[in-house]
């Protein structure tokens, strides 16, 4: 037998690409470690660089032979089980994930080891057994073939591809050197922070190296809330909203139902008070006023919107304050009333404020003032003040501690680095997650700083604009394959447990932490276990932590608080500040807003192909962010959607096409943060532009006073909704009419007099059918959408394309009207585009009995099951599209092109199992979740039992954090959904066509004052 | 190759003499002349260089045509831009444009047989030729917009392991059998129309190729009084089974639309309305092919003025009726108070597509009203002018009912808006290159007229059978006729 050692080692290379090469010149050397970073290591070593050059010249010589067969995937069974588990039956498992500054608890299902579905985890405060659509799209991100792969080493600007001893190797020396002098020039720096571990690690290595510097930085947080509530109580909590408690809700620019680490909980407990239902007389429905510039989802479920300029909510903060007759600390009073006798902000109605300030009143202490992330620190402060004041404290918010008293903000942390890399004296500098150099004020130009540093490290989940930066990239694990811990924003615990083994060998912040202590253990489960361990934590409880997704008794308890003296002073000089920085709008000065994205949200999840291409609430752009206008600002300006403009201050300008936003704030304009990521991955990079470009230490949430420049440019913005502006005046009208008779709405006072009006909205003669119907004996399966609950946060469409391996299909695609979600959210304005009313209706497949797809397809390929289900059978279809075309709510989706080929072989992985991969040229379209029904008939039918109600839940209605969505069998009459169909407010869209639609929808009921001016009354008939 | 002198050249046989019937064969033309004039443009050795030169252009639109299916085929539906509200656009829209067009053929051959319209006989070859590359055009489309091309036999009631049968209620099936009946029995009634015709080509064959040929299609056709007598029989059947599929197959395209509740699809009215629009397209159609070829052929004397003018009355009569249609549709609409039908037809004339919809009346219902003047009846290039924009209207027709009726209907929220990509562009040329090519093909190798008949209409048939004097004038009996002749009498002149 030849020793292929000995063989290799004797034999010359046989293939050679040039002969620079065949020689090993340096400069092939050089080559090679700029086109193939990883081989440079193995070129190094004289014997593996000959296998490697065999290798290669193999590969050519093969090259040719691979296209003779079809690439062979080897499927090897389980030759031994694994205990507890049976093949092909999904498990699920308990996890959190930490967004927007608090954890969501969450359930994932997992097929055979594969992680494939996010749920809520209905054990945990934050979620309740729902979730946002960032929670659904995580799953996307764990397999992103975009993921970073390795650890990387940056030197003269090249990348080499290393291993963790590597690193552990280079940074051992300096890490010891760091050690003799107490950690002096070490920054670590992290993004938003909730697990108990890491910062029990951050105790640990601030005990080893004192000098050490431990800071944090998010670039979207509630820190002005923290320290507006440090302003007037002395110490940083967090305000926990209690939404079901409040009768009257007053939101200053607050977002609560989207964009607080609560929304989710938030959500849930508003929808709760507006199910008219369910309302009783000292349990009245909410309402809700709404202050805000931007048109949020919050803004659209308001009752009485108002739009102001974000610096305009101070002033009519002071408005409402002086009205309210609150007795503010000296301090505080001269300023407030001197602003509330400045010249009203404009958009705000006397007349409105009055009776919000009634309201307020007359709901003795069951209301309820928020101030958003947006608002500066002065704002928070009063609201914590009227709050209190008005004895709203411990009833419909109070007021918890915060896990970090001691940290700086954000803000100050990203300012400190900056001026310490700036001074030299950071020598040493771990990032732990995070993209600082993307997201930190543009001003401190992070990126041109971290040159300064010595040694820096990032671990991130992508190679991303701060990792470019750096020395040192670390691959870090996603959080579905880490040990970890996190924290809800009301102080829950949960312990993140892996789904499964890192793809990449990534490790997770905790890990790198204790590395650098050179820690043993390393492992983040112990880690984990050295946090939740000991006498009180025995195996039981852990078991159970586990089990449950929270871990009982550890959420925080409200604390008492009162005014604080020598902190209100402080605020009081804060006030003088603001005041003096207001400024009184004009038609040429424009403020620019900084708000978090809907979609992308900070920019950390620029590559989830679903999120990129999920509508926007309340925009419905996809693949973009824009520059918000309001409608007169546009007009006065003689600009349209798309339109490029730069705006710019001093030395920094961003142009963006503008996008005409009914309700948003005039004199205001929005630009969603997030975008124009240079190296987010193939799906995010060079997606709309970066907004953090214009964003400064001191406009951190807006800049005043924006220069506004017209570019001679037109950039085709893609929205799903008003594809191409079919904005012709017949089809704004006709819009306008046809509204009522599909959105179907009243004021509570029409409702208490008349409940039945939604189904006197349209008149039709009566619905009979020539043939014989279908009989239904066994199940009716039916939906019912509460259109009073829904608010429009488009979770459903995400946890649907989760739930039924929905292709994304990019901007181009989006742009020709080929959307693929299978639910989709109508969004309507109603009224004047400066103050419009919003409606989001969910539209999916109605499943009708008299469907009108079905009689049209010619080869049967869609059929009625004898349960109801409008079935598609995708192997039948042909592709005709006729039903489609038959199709009046136009929800079926038809695949132009073949979407799987795309998948790579990581993001096949993801795809649920149940549910078939369409192939092209195929129809396809909501099955009211076919695959969840039947697993569910199935064990009911092993068990010998009926079917519970409940049991089945369709992805869109699992999602929904309201609940508005109901799915059930409409044959059992006490299911909730027979039930919701059974209610006075449920309609049928479109039941004049005679299709006999499954899905109903309640109307909607909003409660403005009914001192308002009579809102159309005569619009609804009576009978 | 004899040309005919023209000694009485053309007198107007337009004018209305009720003394006696305007001649239908114009110059001083016996049978032999009429064999001649017909024949020597297939037995040309060479045809025109202009032949060549329309030839090579539709020859490689026809590729163009050819490589825009094998990209459509080998990509996806999605090369074209179709979306998700306007799932039909320009494949539907050029499928009833061409199925429309592929109407005035049978229309000639079986309705106008049937009434005793003798004037058809110079032109009935010419139209039913053209309806079966017209229904061969319109075939591709269907064919090629479904989203798996490959499985498009499914359509056919084919016995299959499946154990399934197409969904007989779905009126794309109608339309699958209507089409395709319709083109079997055009393709019959042209071939078998054809037999004698073609067994002269294949008596004066030249070359033993050609006889071969001819002589296969042939079939054996001697011109014996039995074969006559089977011939005319099967003709007068043909026509009377031809003829309700004349009005079935456009009432059945048109059912596609009327039978889903689509706005501006779901109307009663539309099985007439196509009918008379397939017709007005489908004499447009032969007037754009008659008037330069009778002019480029020199069978003026065949294709007389009298024969143009009977064309454009038949377009005006159906252009009043599309007319008649598009505003009883507006009518219908307003009285049905049924409010997406009455968006849909606003927004027709006032939305997005109304450009199309004005096109679309310009020139269905305006070029028409021409034809109310007489000189503009029978100037050829006045008539073929205003086919020109016959064609492009009613091509706006179809365009205008399935596009705007998709783009906008019941739900605002879902409404969409529709562009043709470049595939669709090149493929609706495409199929243009190939109805030329087929066209060229069967001018150069097929007698263009129906020699036969056209002599049945010539007075020298009346004069030759005594027994049956006045049967051959022009109200007269032209089957009937055949049945007595001695066999095969004027074929071999």
């Amino acid at each position: 037998m030849i020793d292929l050692l000995t063989y290799h080692q004797t034999k010359q290379p046989q293939h050679w690409r040039s002969l620079d090469e065949l020689a090993d010149t340096p400069e092939f050397r050089r080559f090679v470690d700029a086109e193939f970073p990883t081989l440079t290591q193995s070129l190094q070593s004289p014997h593996s660089r000959r296998q490697f050059l065999q290798l290669m010249g193999a590969s050519l010589g093969l090259a040719g032979v691979v296209g003779c067969r079809w690439p062979e995937q080897k499927i090897a069974p389980y030759s031994a089980g694994i205990d507890n588990r049976l093949p092909g039956v999904p498990v699920q498992y308990a996890t959190a994930m930490d967004w927007a500054g608090g954890a969501v608890g969450l359930l994932v299902t997992s097929y055979d080891g594969r992680p494939i579905k996010i749920e809520g985890n209905p054990q945990h405060p934050a979620s309740r057994g729902s979730t946002l659509a960032w929670q659904q799209a995580a799953v996307l991100g764990l397999f992103d073939p975009d993921r970073s792969q390795s650890v990387v080493e940056r030197s003269a600007g090249r990348p080499y591809r290393r291993s963790w001893d590597d690193f552990t190797a280079a940074l051992s020396p300096i890490l010891a050197d760091n050690r003799t002098r107490q950690g002096q020039g070490l920054v670590i720096l992290t993004e938003a922070v909730s697990s108990p571990t890491l910062l029990e690690m951050r105790s640990r290595l601030i005990q080893a190296l004192p000098q050490a510097r431990w800071l944090e930085y998010s670039p979207v947080s509630r820190d002005a809330e923290r320290e507006g509530l440090r302003g007037t109580f002395g110490q940083p909590l967090r305000a926990q909203l209690h939404l079901d408690q409040a009768a009257v809700i007053v939101s200053l620019d607050d977002d609560f139902l989207m964009m607080h680490p609560m929304s989710i909980a938030y959500a849930r407990d508003f929808a709760g008070r507006r199910r008219v239902e369910e309302t009783t007389a000292d349990r009245p429905m909410s309402r809700l006023y709404v202050l805000e510039s931007m048109h949020t989802v919050t803004g659209a479920a308001a009752d009485h919107r108002i739009a102001l300029r974000s610096q305009d909510i101070l002033p009519a903060l002071a408005r409402m304050i002086v009205q309210l007759h609150i007795n503010l600390p000296a301090e505080l009073k001269s300023g407030i009333e001197k602003l509330a006798t400045q010249e009203s902000p404009r958009g705000l109605k006397p007349e409105l404020l009055k009776h919000l300030v009634d309201d307020v009143l007359t709901s003795k202490g069951a209301a309820l003032f928020t101030a958003g992330a947006n608002q500066p620190v002065i704002v928070h402060a009063l609201v914590a003040l009227v709050n209190q004041a008005l004895g709203h404290v411990g009833r419909t918010v109070t007021y918890l501690t915060d896990p970090q008293p001691e940290r700086p903000s954000h803000v100050d942390a990203i300012l400190q680095l900056a001026t310490l890399m700036d001074a030299g004296q950071v020598e040493t500098l771990v990032m732990l997650g995070g993209n600082p150099v993307y997201d930190a004020p543009a001003e401190l130009k992070l990126g041109d700083l971290l040159n300064k540093v010595k040694i820096s490290v990032h671990l991130s989940l992508y190679e991303d604009e701060t990792s470019l930066c750096c020395g040192w990239h670390l691959p870090q694990a996603h959080f579905l394959e880490s040990w970890s811990d996190a924290r809800s924003w009301d102080g829950t615990v949960s312990i993140v447990q892996p789904l499964i083994e890192p793809f990449f060998g990534g490790r997770t912040a905790a890990e790198v932490v204790a590395l650098l202590l050179g820690e043993q253990p390393l492992k983040s489960y112990e880690l984990v276990r050295r946090t939740f361990g000991g006498e009180q934590f025995d195996e039981t409880r852990w078991e159970q932590a586990l089990h449950d997704g929270v871990i009982a008794g550890m959420a925080s308890p409200p604390v008492t608080v009162s005014g604080h003296q020598a902190s209100l002073a402080e605020t009081a000089t804060i006030f003088t500040k603001a005041i003096e920085q207001w400024q009184a709008p004009s038609s040429s000065n424009f403020e620019l807003v900084f708000r978090p994205d809907y979609r992308v949200y900070d920019g950390c999840w620029a590559n989830n192909g679903w999120l990129q291409e999920m509508p926007d609430p309340m925009t419905k752009l996809v693949w973009d962010n824009a520059y918000l206008m309001a409608p007169a600002d546009a007009q006065t300006l003689g600009l349209t959607n798309g339109d490029m403009v730069m705006i710019s201050q001093g030395d920094w300008g961003l142009g963006l096409p503008i996008y005409v936003v009914p309700g948003q704030a005039a004199g205001s304009i929005t630009v969603p943060l997030g975008y124009g990521r240079s190296a987010a991955g193939k799906v995010g990079n060079q997606v709309g532009q970066s907004g953090y470009v214009l964003r400064n230490l001191s406009g951190m949430n807006w800049r005043n006073s924006v220069t506004l420049t017209r570019l001679n440019q037109h950039r085709p913005l893609v929205t799903t909704q008003d594809h191409h502006a079919i904005r012709s005046v017949i089809g704004e009208q006709e819009n306008a009419q046809r509204l009522g008779m599909l959105v179907r709405e009243a004021t509570l006072t029409e409702y208490q007099h008349h409940p039945e009006f939604a189904k006197h909205v349209v008149h039709h003669l009566p619905l009979i059918s020539l043939n014989d119907e279908h009989q239904y004996p066994d199940h009716k399966w039916g939906m019912a959408i509460d259109l009073n609950a829904c608010i429009g946060c488009t979770a459903c469409h995400v946890a649907c394309q989760a739930e039924n391996n929905i292709p994304v299909v990019g901007k181009s695609e989006m742009d020709r009207g080929r959307e693929m979600h299978w639910i989709r959210i109508d969004r309507y304005f109603k009224g004047e585009p400066e103050a419009p009313e919003v409606v989001h209706q969910p539209v999916t497949c109605h499943h009708c009995e008299n469907a009108p797809c079905e009689p049209v397809c010619p080869v049967a390929a869609t059929t009625h099951s004898h349960e109801g289900l409008n079935d598609m059978v995708y192997n039948r279809c042909i592709g005709t599209r006729y039903c489609s075309n038959n199709c009046p709510y136009k929800v079926r989706r038809f695949n132009w092109f073949n979407n799987a080929k795309k998948l790579s072989d990581l993001e096949q992985l993801r795809v649920n199992p149940e549910v078939t991969v369409r192939s092209r040229g195929v129809m396809e379209k909501c099955t009211y979740c076919v695959q969840r029904i039947n697993a569910v008939k199935i064990a009911a039918k092993n068990d010998q039992r009926p079917i519970r109600d409940g049991e089945i839940t369709t992805a869109c209605a699992q999602a929904c954090p309201t609940q508005a969505i109901v799915f059930g069998d409409l044959n059992d009459p006490h299911s909730a959904v027979a039930k919701a169909q059974a209610r006075s407010r449920a309609y049928a869209m479109l039941a004049e066509l005679n299709i006999k639609p499954r899905t109903q929808y309640l109307a909607k009921i909003r409660n403005p004052q009914e001192t308002d001016a009579p809102r159309s009354h005569e619009k609804v008939e009576k009978h | 190759m004899a040309t005919m002198p023209l000694k009485n050249t053309m007198i107007d046989n337009t004018v209305e003499d009720p003394r006696q019937r305007a001649p239908l064969v114009l110059g001083n033309h016996d049978f032999t002349t009429v064999t001649e004039t017909i024949c020597r443009i297939p037995e040309a050795s060479r045809p025109p260089q202009a032949w060549y030169i329309a030839f090579a252009v539709s020859s490689t639109l026809t590729l163009m045509l050819g490589c825009m299916v094998v990209y459509l085929i080998s990509t996806g539906v999605g090369v074209w831009n179709l979306n998700n509200p306007v799932g039909w656009g320009w494949d539907i829209t050029n499928f009833v444009f061409w199925v429309g067009i592929g109407h005035a053929g049978t229309l000639i051959s079986a309705i106008l047989f049937l009434f005793r319209q003798k004037w058809r006989t110079s032109i009935n070859r010419f139209a039913e030729a053209m309806t079966i590359f017209a229904v061969v055009c319109a075939g591709i489309f269907p064919g090629i917009h479904v989203g798996r091309v490959w499985l498009a036999y499914w359509l056919a009631p084919i016995p299959n392991q499946m154990q399934m049968w197409p969904n007989f209620r779905s009126p794309l099936l109608w339309d699958v059998f209507a089409v395709s009946t319709y083109a079997t029995v055009s393709l019959l009634f042209w071939y078998m129309g054809m037999i004698p015709d073609l067994a002269t080509l294949r008596d004066r064959a030249r070359t033993k190729i050609r006889q071969f040929a001819y002589g296969l299609l042939a079939l054996g056709w001697r011109g014996s009084n039995r074969q006559w007598l089977r011939y005319e029989r099967a003709y007068l059947l043909l026509a009377a089974l031809a003829t309700p599929l004349v009005l079935s197959v456009h009432s059945v395209v048109s059912f596609d639309f009327a039978v889903s509740q689509l706005p501006g699809w779901h109307t009663t009215i539309f099985p007439p309305y196509f009918v008379a629009g397939a017709i007005f397209s489908g004499f447009a159609m032969v007037v754009t092919l008659m008037v330069p070829a009778r002019e480029f052929f020199g069978l003026k004397e065949l294709v007389t003025p009298r024969h143009l003018e009977n064309m454009a009355k038949i377009m005006l009569a159906t252009g009043c009726m599309v007319g008649y249609a598009y505003s009883i549709e507006f009518f219908t609409a307003w009285y049905s108070g049924n409010v997406y039908e009455r968006f849909i037809f606003m927004a027709r004339a006032m939305g997005p597509y109304s450009w199309a919809y004005w096109t679309m009346v310009c020139c269905n219902i305006l070029t028409p009203q021409l034809f109310w003047f007489k000189k503009c009846r029978t100037n050829p290039w006045i008539l073929f002018a205003a086919s020109i924009f016959i064609n492009i209207g009613m091509w706006f027709e179809r365009f205008v009912i399935i596009v705007s009726s998709l783009a906008t209907d019941f739900l605002p929220g879902s409404w969409g808006a529709y562009a043709p990509s470049w595939v669709e562009i090149c493929t609706f040329i495409g199929s243009f290159g190939l109805f030329f090519t087929l066209f060229l093909l069967f001018v150069r190798f097929l007698p263009m007229m129906a020699m036969a008949e056209v002599k049945s209409v010539m007075p020298q048939a009346l004069h030759k059978q005594g027994e049956h004097q006045g049967l051959g004038d022009y109200w007269g009996d032209m089957p009937r006729g055949h049945e007595h002749k001695p066999g095969g009498h004027d074929v071999h002149h």
